[in-house]
């Protein structure tokens, strides 16, 4: 039986108020009944505290009187076509640690952007599984526990000028941090890990946990080039291999 | 049937312009024929009428109305315009009329003619006589047998003197009279008549001269032969009277020169139709008259028919027809004739000169038609060539108007044709669109028709975004509910359903993943940037790919030497080189080659991908590179939406260049051509 209690308003809580201070707690904001309910129950299988939302205000309301351990948020909200952003917004103004996962049928470029440059920590089109989205989320939730604490070397993947903590999945260039999101961050991480080794588009989406088209993969490549290019302008280290996928060079 | 050759075929049909000119033009000869008949008839009326008021200047004998009976010996003589030479030949008579028969009862032929100065009365006799019997010297007749013509004229006191012709010597000799000299018959010559006595193989010809002193009223001829009892001619024992002389009236020609008019011929006939008198001419010269030959072609096309009309050969004593016979029976009477010796066309006006009311001769106007043909030639000639120009003049303008229709019409169909581009856009704007006329209104509902085709084809577009995204929530839907239910612990054989429901929503997933690729790659096309990269490396690297991930297929890679440069987005270079890989994969046949091959054209990059796949019908040529299309006849596992090849031109637009496909020359496959501009 998931932990989630549905009070017919598109607003769940938690049943037993024991576990809320146990279980992390995720917010779910979709308007799709359907939909929502199916990544509640998914995620509560997984030993979630989860709390659904059917629009932005009643989200927000929950959000002012307590904030989640985490947020997934549907782009176009019942009326408002882009009230996922607005509510990302407000809510990186009310925490700029809380992880936000967008999960949204919008799968353009312009939206991937947008939505990350808001503080979104991932951007996840629908066609992703519920697996996928359940180690997305454990991802998450371990870096934040890996954030708390001291640093573990160990974990720690250097390749020149690059460094990759695989706990708390920062990436720095020159030691210089470098923002990805976990889909970049997983494809850079599986990049560095061989380098000088072709990685097709294949074994990219399953590092990353994602099931991406061709293009989606080539924008997250072209986004992660740029990002490093916005460290070091000099920054050619994933190099196209045409026809087959990416590798990277040292 | 083109248009003009319609247009020409109804632009002929003006032909019918110089038809109905034709038509006017016989009309009007009818009518100027019917007018000409009745200002003749009435002309002869007067002249008929002038003449029955003084009938003693038009008939010899007023009072003699016996008719001619050349049996009894009667003659016409006919007035002969210059004096003959005495020679034994009638043709300086200028007669066409032959010598009439005289009558005869013994077999004995001879003929006769007679002719008249204003001083001499000539005869004319020929003797079919082929033996000569010669006057032996002073031999009288009765006291020897002699060839001979004796001449009976009617004294001048009453008593009638007889001549004979005869001689022992064929020549010029006098006529000769029986006188009673002291009781003795003998032979004299009458000098002041002569006569030229001409022997020839048939008989003999003789031609005589009398002073018409010598002549009355009446005279006979007969001709003897000396040497049987043959004679012939109207002799005094069975004609008492003798035969009379019908001549043609002195002083009638000048009074008729009175009457006549210019083109004209009156003639005077008594009431046995022989001329008592004529004046004019029929031949007028018209004012202008001179291209009547270059005319007469058009009497072909104009001219009534004449053949039917009565042929009436007068002979030059007297005249024949319906109107002359009409008229002597005193009706007047016009007629149109064939007559002369190349059977001109005559108008015969004829009315009687009526005495005490009894019709007693007749005036015969003639007139030739010619004047009528040449009036009636230059009207209709006119109008032919005029109806003729307008008929040219319609040809042409019909036919540069058809040539202007058509082209316009063509200029509009090559538009229609070409409206639906080899690249799939349809161009809105038609030629014409701005004529008021029915080409306009056609050409404005071609734009109409190219606008909602343009409109259907843009949805159609974009309709495969539409549907992947549409259809994305609800796939979602199952598939996270699918997930769900498998982790509720099934038993093995509902697994075995999720897994099925899973493989069906992935195939779900793949199609619409493939609808939505053009509308993904637009939209990467809108924020793609370009930047400098080698297209031989890049097409070097990719064809070392294709070989790993096609084992099947055999590539062959031609690169031009060095670095090729060329600006653009290489990933989605990259990615039209994997749909043109993909659709030679697909129609290549097992075992053939796939050939990439880069070239230097001027300022441009070609790249070419081939494989020896089917080739390419014609008419589907200018619609591989639209969206949408799609003509795979053999289904395989996945799906073909006809956006691939749509997706390569879209990038080889975004590149500057075009996309274009070829059978090879030679039959053996097809060649996908992708221009791209150099930097």
């Amino acid at each position: 039986m998931p932990i989630v209690a549905n009070d017919g308003n598109g607003c769940g809580q938690a049943a037993f108020s024991y576990h809320s201070f146990m279980k992390k707690q995720i917010a779910i904001v979709e308007d799709e009944p359907a939909l929502r309910e199916n990544y509640a129950a998914a995620l509560a299988r997984h030993g979630y505290f989860i709390k659904t939302y059917g629009n932005r205000r009643l989200a927000m309301q929950a959000f002012n009187a307590r904030l989640p351990d985490l947020a997934i948020i549907d782009i176009s909200l019942e009326d408002e076509a882009e009230g996922g952003f607005d509510l990302c917004r407000d809510l990186r103004a009310l925490s700029a640690e809380l992880p936000i996962i967008f999960l949204t049928a919008r799968d353009s470029e312009l939206d991937a952007v947008s939505g990350l440059r808001l503080g979104a920590d991932d951007f996840l089109t629908k066609d992703v599984s519920l697996p996928h989205l359940a180690a997305r989320v454990a991802a998450l939730f371990r870096r934040i526990d890996a954030l708390r604490r001291p640093d573990n070397a160990a974990e720690i993947l250097r390749r020149g000028a690059l460094s990759v903590d695989g706990e708390k999945m920062q990436t720095t260039w020159n030691n210089i941090p470098v923002t990805l999101s976990l889909t970049e961050f997983w494809i850079v991480h599986a990049l560095a890990r061989n380098p000088g080794h072709v990685k097709n588009r294949q074994q990219l989406m399953d590092a990353a946990n994602v099931v991406l088209d061709d293009n989606t993969i080539t924008s997250h490549i072209k986004r992660v080039r740029r990002k490093f290019q916005q460290v070091d302008a000099s920054f050619d280290a994933i190099q196209t291999v045409y026809g087959m996928g990416y590798r990277w060079v040292e | 049937m083109s248009i003009r050759l319609q247009l020409l075929a109804v632009a002929l049909t003006t032909l019918v312009l110089p038809w109905a000119g034709c038509q006017y033009a016989r009309e009007l000869e009818t009518a100027l024929r019917g007018s000409q008949e009745e200002s003749l008839l009435a002309s002869a009326g007067t002249i008929a009428n002038a003449l029955s008021a003084q009938p003693q200047r038009v008939f010899r004998d007023p009072g003699d109305l016996a008719a001619f009976s050349a049996a009894a010996g009667d003659l016409y003589v006919y007035p002969l315009p210059t004096q003959p030479l005495l020679d034994g030949y009638r043709q300086d008579w200028n007669i066409s009329a032959s010598p009439a028969p005289m009558p005869t009862s013994t077999g004995y032929h001879a003929r006769l003619q007679a002719g008249s100065t204003e001083r001499y009365l000539y005869l004319y006799v020929e003797v079919d006589d082929a033996h000569f019997d010669a006057q032996p010297n002073g031999a009288r007749p009765g006291q020897n047998r002699f060839d001979r013509v004796e001449l009976t004229l009617q004294g001048s006191e009453g008593a009638p003197i007889t001549y004979f012709f005869a001689t022992n010597a064929p020549g010029l000799i006098p006529a000769q009279l029986v006188v009673k000299d002291d009781g003795v018959e003998h032979v004299a010559p009458e000098s002041r008549i002569q006569a030229f006595w001409l022997q020839t193989s048939a008989g003999y010809h003789l031609e005589a001269r009398i002073p018409l002193s010598f002549v009355a009223q009446r005279l006979w001829v007969e001709a003897i032969d000396g040497s049987g009892n043959g004679r012939c001619g109207a002799d005094p024992a069975t004609s008492p009277q003798g035969g009379r002389l019908f001549s043609t009236t002195s002083g009638l020609d000048s009074l008729l020169s009175t009457f006549v008019r210019e083109g004209t011929r009156v003639t005077v006939i008594d009431a046995n139709a022989l001329k008592l008198g004529t004046a004019g001419s029929l031949r007028a010269s018209l004012p202008g008259d001179a291209d009547d030959s270059a005319l007469t072609w058009y009497r072909y096309f104009i001219g009534a028919d004449t053949s039917n009309m009565p042929i009436v050969a007068n002979s030059p004593d007297h005249f024949g027809g319906d109107s002359v016979r009409d008229a002597l029976q005193g009706h007047p009477h016009a007629q149109w004739v064939q007559g002369g010796g190349n059977l001109d066309l005559l108008l015969t006006a004829a009315a009687p000169i009526l005495i005490d009311g009894q019709p007693r001769g007749a005036v015969v106007l003639e007139q030739s038609a010619d004047q009528l043909l040449s009036l009636r030639d230059r009207a209709g000639s006119r109008l032919f060539n005029l109806t003729l120009l307008a008929t040219a003049c319609a040809v042409v303008i019909m036919l540069g108007f058809a040539t202007w229709i058509s082209m316009r019409i063509g200029r509009l169909g090559a538009a229609a044709d070409s409206a639906v581009g080899s690249d799939g856009r349809i161009r809105l704007k038609m030629p014409e669109s701005s004529s008021a006329d029915e080409i306009g209104a056609l050409a404005r509902g071609f734009e109409r028709l190219l606008a909602r085709l343009n409109e259907h084809t843009q949805y159609l577009r974009t309709l495969g975004g539409k549907l992947s995204h549409e259809l994305r929530t609800p796939l979602t839907i199952v598939r996270s509910s699918l997930d769900n239910l498998e982790s509720e612990g099934l038993r093995d054989d509902q697994l075995r359903y999720i897994t099925r429901a899973r493989e069906g929503t992935a195939r779900l997933q793949s199609i619409l993943s493939a609808l939505g690729a053009a509308a993904r790659v637009e939209e990467i096309i809108k924020q793609s940037e370009r930047v400098s990269f080698d297209l031989c490396e890049l097409l070097a690297s990719a064809v070392a790919a294709y070989r790993d991930g096609f084992p099947d297929a055999r590539f062959t890679l031609e690169l031009p030497e060095g670095a090729s440069f060329v600006r653009g987005a290489p990933d989605l270079i990259a990615q039209l080189l994997d749909k043109l890989i993909e659709n030679a994969v697909d129609f290549c046949p097992p075992g053939g080659a796939i050939s990439v091959r880069l070239e230097r054209i001027q300022t441009n990059y070609v790249l070419q991908v081939g494989n020896d796949g089917p080739l390419i019908g014609e008419t589907l040529m200018g619609h591989l590179f639209e969206s949408l299309f799609e003509q795979r006849a053999g289904r395989d596992d996945k799906p073909h939406f006809g956006l691939g090849l749509y997706i390569v031109r879209l990038i080889a637009e975004f590149h500057g260049g075009t996309a274009a496909a070829a059978n090879r020359a030679d039959g053996g496959g097809v060649v996908f051509s992708i221009t791209l501009p150099m930097i």
